[in-house]
């Protein structure tokens, strides 16, 4: 299958890392001050010399950004099908390139773009092409906390094979960053930025002896939908607390409820009856219905339940539904990269009661679950 | 109008639709045409090949005493059993079937089933139903995924024979549910491996959880005298449903249960595949009931199967194939690639040997491989002749 695919090189991702800024949004000048080496060309030639090496190569058709930002890195892995898209005026370049970049990408209608970056980057790109175009990224920045990256430059540089083979399908993914401005002034703030398109792989089940059938994503959620709205029938006095993100969001429209995909919402009797709720909000919700449920799932790569894009379920809001109320949620293809539920909510004692479970029960279908460890530790 | 002409739908369209969608992603199944019977060298689509993919592990299906023992059935009972068992097919050759077996299992009773699979469908939606839970290994055989389907009890996974992850999903659902039913293969049938069956019963027992093995690749092949798992591990008697076949190693065909009476009679009144498929022909119990003879008699099958499999699996080592964590007469050779297996397959034929791939999506991507199965009527000239054709190939095709 012939395809079209963006590349683009942030040069400056990652170089904040390993002088200790947390990030590079907006402080190259001190991180060049702390003598910060570029990271993400590298990452970016790594894999693509792995992709130039694949029988299915040929069938790319590149659509780039001159210099640095891309046509550098593809000429130095030999490749050759390339079209320059956008050229930076800038001598240094910043995330307007990118956005403008990306510009260029949605009007030469890509099939995916790939790109070499951090969470910032994943940002800007999705900021403009929101989920029209699968977005994939080669691992290399600081903060990696959406779902979007490959596991490994090797494991990315498959994806890409697969996709131009035509055998990935395409899901949700989780766009997350840290807000580098407060983090600096000693606030941990990750928040998430919305679900864009990326290439997931899909799972198989057996369906006969030796007969599987590929099961997407959506239909994974289709019987997670079904599981929930079987518990919420059982349960017709307890309130269900939504949580944030792409899984939950549609399992919420999957039911017919009016969802809020990156807030927390209260359901019941099948009813939204508060939308986007603040800490403040749901504590007085659980005063008048003592009794709740949160659906939580795990958000982004990194497995986070709690303490991550979803910080207005305090370590207050926590404890007054109980862990045992807590029902985690997840499709067997975000489990695959997901081996560790995690948990950071601030409060130390919550999070050893946490820690002590070693484990909770993630729903994967209609009464359907598997054991997932539980860490509590920050990375 | 012609309305009543218009056709509504085309009912039948999806037939062809589907078969060549199959086709198109070579998905369909293209069985090969057996013109001998089942056996070490087996005449396969007009060619002589050895046979290295059959479950025929004791060569038993050609056994003399076990042709026999159909005859002599056949002759005294006649070609039907004319009757589902519970009405009017159960004949006298049945119920012997069952006690030689139960005495051969070392369990109080036994119960034979039309095939394996029924067994399976037809017992565990009656153990577990809605408010009980079923706790299954991630790779169990897919007739378990369809039997536990259609029970309406909840369903957990733990890590492949990972003991910490089953207590995890154990100690979850002690409290929460009525009854508990662990469910495991004996032997895996891609892998070659063994449950750690042992530890498993000692686990549902502090829980009070039902054990239930799939022994369809281990009866007659490990434990004393091809017991079975339960023998393996020295625990006969204490598997709640040791189910397994007669279609493999014992070279007949049917499923079996072996366990306590109240298992026994739970089961025949309730499994529904049991009370609804006609009862084996008479040939088929006389085989049945001689391949116990055999077993019991001749120890010499599978001992044969034993060092057949010894031999072929370190020679297979040495060379530089990677066999993966198998512990049975089933040995993987892992290729990588599956069109490398594909491959692989394409030339053992041709070579005079037969040798299914096993690919992505059974196995993982990277762990494609040809799955071979031992026989114990294959010779050392014939295993040595098998390995210089691996040998070869794997070098040509830079597997090792």
């Amino acid at each position: 299958m012939k395809r079209t695919i963006g590349f683009i090189v942030n040069p400056i991702a990652g170089m904040g890392g390993r002088v200790g800024l947390k990030g590079t949004d907006g402080v190259l000048k001190e991180a060049k001050a702390r003598k910060a080496k570029p990271v993400a060309p590298q990452k970016a030639r790594e894999t693509l010399k792995e992709v130039a090496l694949q029988k299915k190569n040929k069938d790319i058709h590149w659509i780039t950004c001159a210099g640095t930002m891309g046509e550098k890195e593809l000429k130095r892995a030999g490749i050759k099908n390339i079209n320059i898209a956008y050229a930076s005026k800038n001598k240094e370049t910043s995330s307007i390139d990118t956005k403008d970049a990306c510009k260029q990408f949605l009007v030469k209608n890509v099939d995916l773009i790939l790109f070499c970056g951090g969470d910032g980057t994943a940002r800007d790109i999705f900021g403009i092409v929101q989920n029209k175009i699968p977005i994939l990224g080669i691992p290399s920045g600081v903060k990696m906390h959406s779902g979007v990256f490959g596991v490994t430059i090797h494991a990315t540089a498959k994806m890409i094979e697969d996709f131009v083979q035509g055998s990935i399908p395409v899901g949700d993914c989780e766009v997350m960053d840290l807000d580098e401005d407060l983090y600096r002034k000693g606030i941990w703030k990750v928040q998430l930025y919305g679900v864009a398109k990326g290439i997931i792989e899909p799972t198989y089940v057996q369906v006969g002896k030796t007969s599987f059938e590929s099961v997407s994503d959506n239909d994974s959620k289709s019987d997670l939908s079904d599981h929930i709205l079987e518990e919420m029938q059982r349960n017709p006095t307890t309130l269900f607390f939504f949580g944030s993100g792409g899984t939950i969001d549609a399992i919420a429209k999957n039911i017919g409820l009016a969802h809020t995909l990156l807030g927390i919402d209260a359901v019941y009797q099948k009813k939204v009856i508060g939308s986007d709720l603040n800490e403040e909000q749901i504590l007085k919700l659980l005063k008048q219905y003592p009794q709740a449920k949160l659906i939580l799932s795990p958000i982004g790569a990194q497995g986070f339940i709690l303490g991550r894009g979803n910080l207005q379920l305090s370590p207050v809001v926590v404890k007054k539904i109980g862990i045992d109320n807590i029902i985690v949620v997840a499709t067997t293809s975000k489990l695959t990269g997901t081996p560790f539920l995690r948990v950071d909510t601030g409060d130390t004692t919550l999070d050893s009661s946490f820690a002590k479970r070693e484990f909770l029960m993630v729903v994967i279908g209609y009464r359907f679950s598997r054991v997932v460890k539980i860490q509590t530790n920050n990375f | 109008m012609g309305d009543k002409q218009k056709m509504k739908r085309n009912q039948t369209a999806f037939l062809k639709e589907e078969y060549q969608e199959l086709v198109k992603n070579n998905f369909d199944w293209r069985p090969r045409t057996l013109e001998s019977g089942s056996k070490p060298h087996s005449i396969i689509d007009g060619k002589e090949v050895i046979m290295l993919c059959s479950n025929n592990y004791l060569n038993l299906s050609n056994h003399p005493l076990l042709i026999q023992g159909s005859i002599d059935a056949a002759k005294k009972y006649g070609a039907g059993s004319g009757s589902v068992r519970a009405i009017a097919g159960t004949l006298k050759i049945h119920l012997e079937v069952e006690k030689r077996l139960a005495k051969f299992k070392h369990t109080e009773a036994s119960l034979i089933y039309q095939t394996g699979f029924a067994a399976t469908a037809g017992l565990i939606p009656q153990l577990v139903d809605k408010g009980d839970i079923v706790i299954s290994d991630e790779l169990n055989h897919g007739s378990i995924i369809d039997g536990v389907r259609l029970s309406k009890a909840d369903r957990a996974i733990y890590k492949h024979k990972d003991m910490s992850d089953l207590e995890k999903v154990l100690r979850d659902a002690d409290t929460k549910y009525r009854r508990i039913l662990i469910i495991t293969d004996g032997v895996f049938s891609m892998d070659g491996d063994i449950a750690p069956v042992d530890k498993i019963v000692k686990l549902a027992n502090e829980f009070g959880a039902m054990t239930y093995v799939d022994d369809a690749h281990g009866e007659g092949v490990v434990g004393p005298e091809g017991r079975g798992i339960g023998a393996h591990f020295g625990i006969e008697g204490k598997i709640d449903v040791e189910m397994g076949t007669f279609s493999k190693a014992f070279g007949v065909v049917g499923g079996l249960i072996a366990g306590s009476r109240d298992l026994v009679n739970f089961a025949y009144n309730k499994s529904r595949t049991w009370l609804l498929s006609g009862s084996h022909p008479p040939a088929v119990s006389g085989a049945q009931l001689a391949a116990i003879n055999v077993l019991e008699t001749e120890p010499e099958h599978v001992k044969n199967l034993w060092e057949n499999t010894r031999y072929f699996k370190k020679e297979l080592v040495s060379m530089g194939f990677d066999t993966g964590n198998s512990e049975t007469p089933i040995t993987p050779v892992i290729v990588g690639e599956s069109k490398i297996a594909k491959e692989l397959s394409n030339l053992l034929f041709d070579e005079g040997i037969y040798a299914l791939p096993i690919v992505f999506p059974m196995v993982a991507k990277d762990k494609a491989r040809i799955r071979t199965m031992m026989n114990a009527g294959l010779s050392k000239k014939d295993l040595d002749f098998t390995l210089e054709v691996f040998e070869k190939l794997g070098k040509k095709l830079a597997i090792i």
